[in-house]
């Protein structure tokens, strides 16, 4: 009983970022139906930025997660002008997408570290208090996280399904020129897609940096997990990426006590994962493309 | 023989670019002619590579050394291509978006696998002991020989892709590329076409991955991520996808730039070898996939040769 209190506390404070950074790429993926593999440098770039703020100005980790994640939406916005859309207009097709988000993801991991420097870097928090939860000694500090993470994935939840805007979204993703004819404005839609899908992601790269460190490979080091929760759980409905999300931290961290490696956990996962995909298929391949 | 003349890293660095030529050539059968999105190329490389090391170092051999060296390819080529196989029939029918996983998910369960079997593969530490098959003298013309091996071998893989283009299974991969159903709708058997096309390629990748061993004598994680990908992706993307030669030129241009003028005949200060040119190679392989596509997706050397072979096959 003690293991399983132990794997769902674990698993919820330490992978909690992972539902916040799918839901933000399941948004990019239900509008564009495009595997955009740079987004796992939104993440890093949330991290860094984070650190930045927090290591030069000195300011708090929560006082920091406003900034780092506009800045990151906004750095997402500026990859969507700058690369996407002006694909999109010369029909790449969907295979070359892909790869062209690869270049994308590996010129913005390493144009970083000349912008950052090549060493780990770490934030600048002081050390908290343990507070014991179903017998788990968990950090305060990580409770905090846990309950922000959980809050602005269902705050990004709520403003998806339930806001005019978020109708909009969905409208766009189903159908674009059918959205276009109802007085949908594509372009500002679109725009604020991929803002919010940067902030999420940003925000979960602030978090995945504050618990452990800050380098280039941390966002692309998540990206298979979360593009796997993304395709398995989400191909749906975003309700089936904060379970899918919930359910494999809870997973990754029971693996993890039981054979002692995080490693072991992921390796099964990514099996289990390609096993149910392999299984079910993917029935959102015929996503809007955008 | 003298070799004082030859730079040891011209030697290495050649040996990389010829090695990624024949990566970039077996992943134009896949990704150029069958539409096959593998993003797992270092997945098939690595475990032909690890496999060869551990069976070559870890096992008990009761036959000479040559003989042993050469059943330890022949393994890493083998568990190579089943590994192709199963990721072939997992892939096979999923769209672009399920290859992509499978083929990345693949490579990651191989980079964990060998971190993570530290008895057999050295785990984070690394596994030493691999060799050359043969003594002929100095380290480098020991390296110089086997460069020599593998250049004959890629020499053989780009002969085989030559002959593929012009033969019927080289129209049948073609057309699976166009347009699979139709393929499929006129009786092709286009499911066990890719399956086998994804295994012997994948088993050729094994092959290069196991001679990439024996020239670094070393097993390690780190030569194992994503960078053999990315650079076998870079270098046919910037030649031509179609083309035979895509890859070819490509690899040159971009690794032979990077791997050979920047490495050995640049005047560039010492401390940037280190991190600013490897980081800076990489910057410029992102920009590279970012700006071909985009202006110029056939490569640099066209689509032109591609439409005439449409055209004689189709008869016109």
């Amino acid at each position: 009983m003690q293991f399983v209190a132990d794997a769902i506390v674990i698993g919820l404070t330490e992978h909690a970022p992972l539902v916040l950074a799918a839901m933000g790429f399941f948004l990019l993926y239900r509008l564009t139906g495009l595997i955009n593999v740079a987004y796992s440098e939104t993440i890093t770039l949330g991290a860094y930025f984070g650190m930045w703020l927090n290591t030069t100005f000195g300011l708090g980790f929560y006082t920091i997660l406003l900034p780092a994640a506009v800045i990151s939406g906004l750095i997402s916005v500026a990859t969507y002008f700058a690369v996407f859309k002006p694909a999109k207009t010369r029909n790449v097709g969907a295979l070359e997408m892909i790869i062209i988000s690869l270049g994308l993801s590996v010129f913005l991991r390493h144009a970083l570290q000349f912008v950052f420097g090549y060493p780990v870097r770490f934030f600048d928090v002081p050390l908290a208090g343990t507070i014991n939860v179903l017998g788990v000694g968990v950090g305060s500090f990580s409770l905090l996280a846990l309950g922000l993470v959980l809050a602005l994935s269902f705050g990004l939840y709520w403003f998806i399904q339930k806001t005019n805007l978020g109708l909009q979204i969905r409208a766009l993703a189903s159908d674009d020129e059918l959205a276009g004819a109802s007085g949908i404005r594509p372009l500002l839609v679109t725009v604020l897609i991929w803002f919010t899908a940067g902030v999420a992601g940003g925000l979960a790269g602030a978090f995945y940096g504050v618990g452990s460190s800050v380098a280039p490979l941390l966002g692309w080091r998540q990206f298979l997990l979360i593009l796997l929760v993304v395709l398995v759980g989400g191909a749906r409905h975003i309700r089936g990426i904060i379970f899918t999300g919930i359910a494999t931290g809870i997973v990754l961290a029971a693996v993890s006590l039981q054979l002692g490696q995080i490693l072991y956990a992921q390796l099964i996962l990514i099996v289990a994962f390609i096993v149910v995909l392999k299984v079910r298929g993917n029935p959102s391949a015929d996503t809007a493309k955008v | 023989m003298n070799l004082g003349w030859l730079d040891a890293f011209l030697v290495s660095g050649l040996f990389f670019v010829v090695m990624v030529i024949g990566l970039a050539l077996l992943l134009h059968l896949q990704l150029g002619l069958a539409r096959i999105a593998n993003f797992g190329v270092v997945g098939f490389w690595g475990i032909g590579m690890y496999t060869f090391g551990v069976l070559f170092v870890q096992v008990d051999w009761p036959f000479g050394e040559i003989w042993a060296f050469l059943l330890s390819v022949l393994g890493g080529v083998v568990m190579a291509g089943l590994s192709g196989l199963l990721i072939g029939w997992v892939i096979a029918d999923l769209d672009i978006d399920g290859m992509l996983v499978g083929t990345l998910g693949f490579a990651t369960v191989v980079l964990i696998l060998a971190t993570t079997q530290q008895n057999l593969t050295g785990g984070a530490r690394g596994l030493g002991g691999l060799r050359f098959p043969y003594d002929v003298g100095a380290v480098k013309a020991n390296e110089s020989l086997w460069l020599l091996i593998l250049t004959v071998v890629v020499a053989l893989i780009l002969y085989y892709v030559h002959r593929v283009h012009r033969v019927p299974y080289g129209r049948l991969l073609t057309a699976l590329g166009d347009n699979e159903p139709l393929a499929r709708s006129l009786g092709k058997a286009t499911f066990r076409t890719k399956l086998w096309l994804f295994t012997l390629s994948s088993a050729g990748m094994g092959l290069l991955g196991a001679m990439f061993g024996v020239m670094e004598r070393f097993l390690a994680v780190g030569n194992i991520g994503i960078e053999i990908t990315l650079a076998a992706i870079v270098g046919l993307v910037l030649g031509g996808t179609a083309r035979v030669w895509g890859g070819v030129v490509g690899v040159v241009l971009a690794v032979g730039f990077f791997d050979i003028v920047v490495q050995s005949y640049l005047p560039l200060p010492q401390e940037w070898y280190t991190q600013a040119i490897p980081v800076f190679r990489e910057m410029l392989f992102g920009v590279v996939l970012i700006v071909v596509l985009m202006f110029r997706p056939f490569g640099v050397l066209g689509d032109m040769r591609r439409d005439k072979i449409m055209r004689r096959a189709h008869g016109s």
